[in-house]
């Protein structure tokens, strides 16, 4: 049944664009016709050595494809394809793979490689292919080198594909085992070698048993590091790559082994090239990012019963580990500021300082200081760049009482150097620097404030001139008036910014104007800049915000006037919209917030409304996620006034609802519809059959992101909520979906924690649409539609109460339920009610939670409950 | 075609520290935007609850506008608290003819202002000056209806915000005088009513109380036999004496004759009133041993269990029950043979370990586990002794499978207390008896679950009563 395919896999590699054209529609052709004799075709042709190294590695690739997808659904489909496949042809494709494994040709050894573990992906899980583990190990010491090393590469790629709990203990054993031999320096071929560490990498996973026991751990922890000296660069920079993994994933077992990974990464920081120096940087930054869990997690809950203890490792290493890092400092490439993808030794060393810097808090301070002091003044640009990125980095973490009077002292030094500074890099840097000054010691909450009466126009004005300097500058010094914004959120009725307000605008929007504002991103800074502006503003500047809505407006009109665009310019359109609709969204929120700013608003709001409907013209397939987001802040401002665009702009929304490949447009809908509803209230009504389709539909398939569902629960909430008694034609419809996912999302005994996250927000959509039903009915002459559904509620609510893993959120919304079924069903619940765990120890419990919030619902569903049962 | 992806390995990128404004900002407006999203529909929810309309069956839209009104509401509530207290102002000033009318109209304007929602406005009535007048309403000589008032406007205030609470400080005094039998009963049950929110607010506010002798008078209104005025007194006074500090509980148990009136009461009281008065109990088991020992003494634990048996809506009681019983059986060994001796309640708590709601049981397993032991005595060996008769006693009365069942629970805690009593039935049964009731109950099968197990205590006790009760040599003698 094979075919001969040589010719058109070549063809299909071919320049001529026609040839290659009709090479691959061919192929196509054939594997839709006939799949099994395709994939052994295939399967052939790469097992056969007098076939070309070319032919046979797109063979390999189209049967790799053939098994596996990005796409959560055509992954499914391609394995059950592949499941449903006669078993004869699938174990002669089997062995044919197994046969190219000891292939003379690399390509040919690598991708069949690659496709056995892909098939192992999707057989072992079903207990199928049982023998292949012990046939790839059998036998392994006496395989020739290039055969050893592709046995050991085909491992390493089956532990990606399978997960642990397909491969039994006994056979993990085995393969750890041969990784393991394969990476020691008695391993002569350094291939072999190198192919055994990268296994490794991605058998840790699997070595959970082996790394509890300390003698198999003391070994596997020796060959690394052993690897970790090679005198090959790529075994170098795998055996880093393995401790960095080890790191995350075993850190409670490192404390023997935390001397020797010092010497190494230090000595590898220091001296070896970039990409292994680079890893050994990422050990202690994996390192840093465990302990900060850790600790923050500790500091969250005083029980003190997390399952890791703190080895404090960094503390430990501190005095030794900092210098390192400052010196990396000092290793800056001439324009990584303008490369947004740059990374580099010195980037990589002050990301790790600022991780050292939130692990540890204020012992860093003195270690890094004197490194300021002496180089934050010399000529050399380098030095004085490496200080100031010093100083910014380690503004998190230590407390406001160490560095306040630190950055008091530096805040003149640096704004003089944001000005007048030679360098580009040190600019900067510094505007950065001030940028975090302002994050982390500026705010509302502070004791001794940065921002003074007596400096605030100096600082200001240095910003804003620093905004016309080169556009990574000026993207620093937006981002830092961003923060300079945000610390004046809460300030009360008058702000310090009030003065500058306009001019700051005025400012922003000249950047927005620059020509080079493509560059580095600088426009999203400025515009984002601006919307955090206007959103901290106060009162007093109300009537200049209003005034920035038909400057806004305008902009958008601009946009739109351009005629036929090239996709390239179509993308940057599409780019602007989303910062303009951006900006409108911050300012109809900002404005639709009170009544008298509202009311000078809402002159504009048929026109914008317009400009809205325009810009999801442009787009023909999916609508505008940021254009979206503004309606719904539209919607709340206008109240039941909305109605009047629904007619234009529903099929807009029903566009978003059926967008399941970007999911967050989809969300973002979901979310306005919710937004909707309370604005029209029962005047929505006309469009609910519509919509409920499509959110049921939404709700049924699998092709939508899960992260959308609980969303789409909420709204279903929403929707009742708006027209009350009428979502009686859609109960039949929507009950037993919430009834099922309520079952399933009830327990989640052996989940991990975001498994456990995402059941809590599934149970808080359920929970709030439950909660929309029962008070849209409430009062109503058709509340007794709903007493069948009563017992699956509270049996729902005994069951998560039970299970004991609710979080806060969640449990505030399940005692408000309680309540609204006895606020809504009366007397027929009451015995109900009674009768249920929730109703007495759950309530109990959220009495007495020191959550406001819960404490709060949970007594007026006590209050409920009591005229229930009164009644 | 594209040619084969280079599998690169994986490349450990990180963000770096110093980057650019823009993505991040926009990403968090788009949560800010989503978070006040939340909001709304949870204020919307809010106001649906609060608003109650009297007759169903109004056309649909009477709700709507009603809830939309909650959110303007909250300024017109305010004006009109202001307003109120403004009137009570003018009202205690005028000395005129009618005047206490004017003063008590005021007050019940002010009374329904601040109880007219779920979030009434209590902070625009303090500002506007309200509590120096309501004291000054509460002064002694003042009519029943002015007191009653002025005593219902500070309930409403004192189940407030704390800070809001706070502000009766002043009112303290009075209150408490009012509670005095000079006083009619709705005026003293008021008074009560509202020291008692003052109470339940914290510790320091309790002190507070407590130093202004509140306790008396209260424990006082607890003595008659029936009446909202009796349990209001109870509830406040569960409310008083919380704790931590034990000696409000211990005062408590001294004055005369409210052991007889707690005992009294969970004999012959109605529902409403024994609940509260077991919650009395509760804490009082909780934090004072004398208290314990007295109430141990006046047979209360028979009395809690008699009400368990034969309550119509038993769920009502059971949770404080169990409590008082655990606390009771924690203590000394002489109140373990008193609750051993009671006839009424070894039945009980059996039934109640094998049908009781979880948390319930867990209460029941900790009081029957806690009458099996006593401390260790001089030689401080670290293990808890047996008290042998009672275990064997319970054993025999089928104890052990309700252990058993704990030990099943995902509930670590329960499975702990379920793995311990084991330990003393494997320890303690004579002639080896242990081993063979746990095989016998499943309990082997119950403790293999830990083999495993995530929880390094429970899976060291499991395996270590496996090992050395059913090791090699189990079974060879038989």
């Amino acid at each position: 049944m094979a075919m001969e395919v040589t010719q058109l896999l070549l063809n299909a590699q071919s320049i001529d664009g026609s040839v290659r054209k009709q090479a691959e529609d061919s192929l196509k052709q054939f594997q839709e016709q006939n799949l099994p004799a395709f994939l052994f075709s295939l399967s052939g042709e790469l097992a056969n050595e007098d076939k070309p190294a070319d032919s046979r590695k797109l063979a390999g690739l189209i049967l790799k494809n053939a098994l596996d997808a990005k796409e959560q659904h055509r992954k499914f489909e391609l394995v059950q394809r592949w499941l449903m496949l006669d078993a004869t042809v699938k174990s002669q494709i089997k062995s044919c793979l197994l046969k190219t494994l000891s292939s003379p040709v690399p390509d040919a050894r690598s991708t069949a490689a690659q496709v056995v573990a892909k098939v192992a992906g999707i057989e072992l899980p079903q207990k199928q292919w049982p023998e292949l583990i012990g046939s790839l190990l059998s036998n392994v010491h006496q395989l020739p080198p290039h055969v050893k090393q592709a046995t050991l590469e085909t491992l390493g790629y089956l532990c990606e594909e399978v997960s642990p709990d397909a491969v039994d203990q006994d056979n993990v054993n085995k393969i750890l085992t041969v990784v393991v031999q394969g990476m020691s320096s008695s391993e002569g071929n350094n291939d072999v070698r190198l192919a055994a560490i990268r296994a490794l990498y991605n058998a840790l996973g699997f070595a959970q048993a082996n790394f509890s026991n300390d003698m198999e751990r003391d070994y596997i922890m020796r060959v690394v590091c052993e690897a970790a000296l090679s005198k090959e660069e790529k075994i170098r920079l795998a055996a880093f790559e393995c401790l960095v993994s080890i790191a995350s994933m075993y850190y409670e077992k490192l404390t023997p082994y935390m001397n020797d990974i010092f010497t190494i990464t230090a000595k590898a920081v220091r001296e070896d090239v970039e990409s292994v120096a680079l890893q050994a940087i990422e050990f202690w930054s994996s390192i840093c990012d465990e302990e900060i869990d850790i600790l923050e997690e500790y500091a969250g809950e005083f029980t003190g019963d997390s399952d890791v203890q703190c080895s404090y490792f960094v503390k430990q290493a501190l005095n030794a580990l900092v210098p390192i890092l400052l010196e990396t400092l000092l290793k800056q490439e001439e324009d990584q500021d303008q490369d947004e993808g740059a990374w580099n030794i010195a980037m990589a060393g002050g990301t790790c300082l600022g991780l050292v810097a939130r692990t540890v808090g204020d012992d860093i301070v003195p270690l890094v200081m004197p490194f300021i002091e002496e180089n934050i003044t010399k000529p050399d640009w380098r030095q004085r760049e490496a200080a100031t990125y010093a100083f910014g980095s380690i503004l998190e973490g230590p407390s406001p009482d160490k560095l306040t009077p630190i950055v008091n002292v530096a805040l003149n030094f640096m704004l003089s150097a944001l000005t007048k500074d030679p360098n580009t890099h040190v600019k900067d840097t510094t505007a950065w620097t001030l940028g975090r000054i302002f994050e982390f010691l500026h705010g509302s909450t502070m004791d001794a404030p940065i921002i003074t009466p007596a400096n605030c126009q100096q600082i200001i004005t240095v910003l804003l001139q620093s905004m016309t300097d080169v556009p990574n500058v000026a993207g620093k010094a937006c981002g830092a008036l961003y923060f300079l914004a945000q610390g004046y959120e809460d300030v009360g009725p008058s702000s310090p910014l009030t003065p500058y307000f306009q001019e700051i605008v005025q400012a922003l929007l000249t950047v927005t104007h620059r020509e080079d504002a493509g560059e580095g991103r600088l426009r999203t800074a400025a515009y984002e800049t601006l919307n955090e502006v206007v959103r901290c503003s106060t009162e007093e500047t109300a009537t200049l915000v209003l005034q920035l809505v038909p400057v806004i407006m305008l902009e958008l009109h601009n946009t739109l006037e351009g005629q036929k665009l090239s996709s390239d310019e179509r993308e940057k359109q599409g780019e602007l919209h989303g910062l303009l609709c951006g900006c409108l969204q911050v300012i109809i929120q900002k404005l639709g917030a009170s009544d008298q700013t509202k009311y000078g608003f809402m002159q504009f709001a048929d026109q914008i409304m317009g400009l809205f409907l325009r810009v999801f013209a442009c787009k023909s397939a999916t609508v505008h996620e940021e254009a979206m987001l503004a309606i719904g802040s539209l919607a709340y401002a206008c109240g039941p006034e909305f109605a009047k665009y629904m007619p234009e702009f529903y099929k807009y929304l029903e566009m978003g609802l059926q967008n399941f490949e970007e999911y967050q447009v989809c969300s973002v809908t979901v979310g306005v519809v919710g937004d909707i509803c309370r604005a029209l209230e029962n005047k929505v009504l006309p469009y609910c059959d519509g919509i409920m389709t499509q959110l049921l539909k939404d709700l049924s398939s699998n092709q939508l992101h899960r992260s959308v569902k609980p969303p789409i629960f909420s709204c279903l909430g929403d929707i009742a909520l708006a027209i009350g008694q009428d979502f009686e034609k859609y109960l039949m419809y929507a009950m037993p979906m919430l009834q099922s996912a309520a079952e399933l999302s009830a327990h989640t005994a052996g989940a991990d924690d975001e498994m456990i996250e995402y059941t809590n927000s599934l149970r808080n959509g359920i929970l709030e649409a439950y909660s929309g039903i029962l008070q849209g009915f409430k009062n109503s002459t058709k509340t007794q539609l709903l007493i069948p559904y009563a017992p699956h509620i509270l049996q729902f609510l005994d069951s998560i109460y039970v299970e004991k893993d609710m979080d806060d959120l969640v449990m505030r919304t399940a005692i408000g339920v309680l309540g609204d079924l006895a606020d809504t069903l009366g007397s027929n619940a009451g015995t109900m009610i009674q009768n249920s765990v929730s109703s007495r120890d759950f309530l109990n419990e959220c009495l007495s939670s020191e959550d406001g919030s819960i404490k709060e619902s949970a007594e007026w569903t006590k209050l409920a409950i009591t005229r229930a049962i009164s009644a | 075609m594209s040619t084969m992806a280079e599998d690169g390995f994986a490349s450990h990128k990180r963000d770096p520290v110093k980057s650019s404004v823009g993505g991040v900002a926009s990403q968090k407006r788009r949560q800010h935007a989503v978070a006040v999203r939340k909001e709304r529909r949870e204020s919307l929810v809010r106001a649906k609850r609060l608003c109650r309309v009297g007759s169903s069956g109004d056309d649909a839209d009477t709700p709507l506008n009603n809830a939309m009104m909650v959110d303007e509401e909250e300024s017109v509530l305010d004006a009109q608290a202001a307003a109120a207290v403004e009137e009570l102002k003018s009202a205690v000033a005028n000395q005129g003819k009618g005047a206490m009318q004017k003063v008590v109209g005021a007050l019940r304007e002010l009374r329904r202002v601040l109880s007219r929602t779920e979030f009434p406005p209590i902070e625009a009535a303090l500002e506007a000056g309200a509590m120096p007048l309501l004291v000054h309403c509460l002064a002694f000589g003042s009519p029943d209806e002015q007191l009653l008032e002025a005593a219902w406007c500070l309930t409403n205030i004192a189940a407030g915000k704390p800070e809001e609470t706070k502000a009766l400080v002043p009112a303290l005094p009075l209150l408490i005088a009012h509670l005095g039998e000079k006083s009619s009963s709705p005026v003293a049950e008021q008074c009560a009513w509202a020291l008692g929110n003052v109470a339940g607010e914290g510790e320091e506010l309790r002190n507070v109380l407590l130093s202004q002798g509140v306790l008396l008078p209260l424990a006082r209104m607890m003595l008659p036999s029936k009446g909202s005025t009796v349990r209001t007194a109870a509830w406040a006074l569960s409310n008083l004496i919380k704790g931590p500090d034990p000696k409000a509980a211990t005062n408590l148990i001294r004055v005369d004759g409210i052991l007889d009136a707690i005992t009294r009461h969970l004999r012959k009281a109605d529902e409403e009133l024994a609940t509260e008065v077991a919650w009395i109990t509760v804490y009082l088991s909780a934090l004072s041993n004398l208290a314990t020992a007295m109430l141990v003494k006046s047979n209360v634990h028979e009395l809690l269990l008699h009400r368990l048996a034969t309550s119509t809506s038993l769920q009502l009681l059971i949770p404080e029950a169990a409590w008082v019983l655990s606390n009771v059986a924690a203590g000394s060994v002489e109140h373990k043979q008193l609750i051993y001796k009671s006839e009424a309640v070894i039945p009980l708590l059996l039934h109640l370990l094998s049908t009781a709601a979880f948390d319930v049981r867990k209460e029941v397993a900790y009081t029957i586990g806690n009458l099996c032991v006593a401390a260790a005595s001089e030689q401080d060996s670290g293990r808890l002794s047996l008290i042998l008769d009672h275990l064997v006693f319970l054993v025999e009365k089928g104890c052990l499978p309700g252990f058993i069942d704990l030990i099943r629970s995902a509930d670590t805690e329960a499975a702990k207390l379920g793995l311990q009593f084991m330990e003393m039935v494997l320890r303690g049964m004579p002639n080896g008896e242990g081993p063979k009731l746990v095989e016998r109950e499943d309990g082997i099968e119950a403790m293999e679950r830990f083999q495993f197990h995530e929880n390094e205590d429970l899976r060291n006790m499991a395996n270590g009563l496996v090992d050395r009760y059913f090791g090699e040599d189990y079974g060879l003698d038989r």
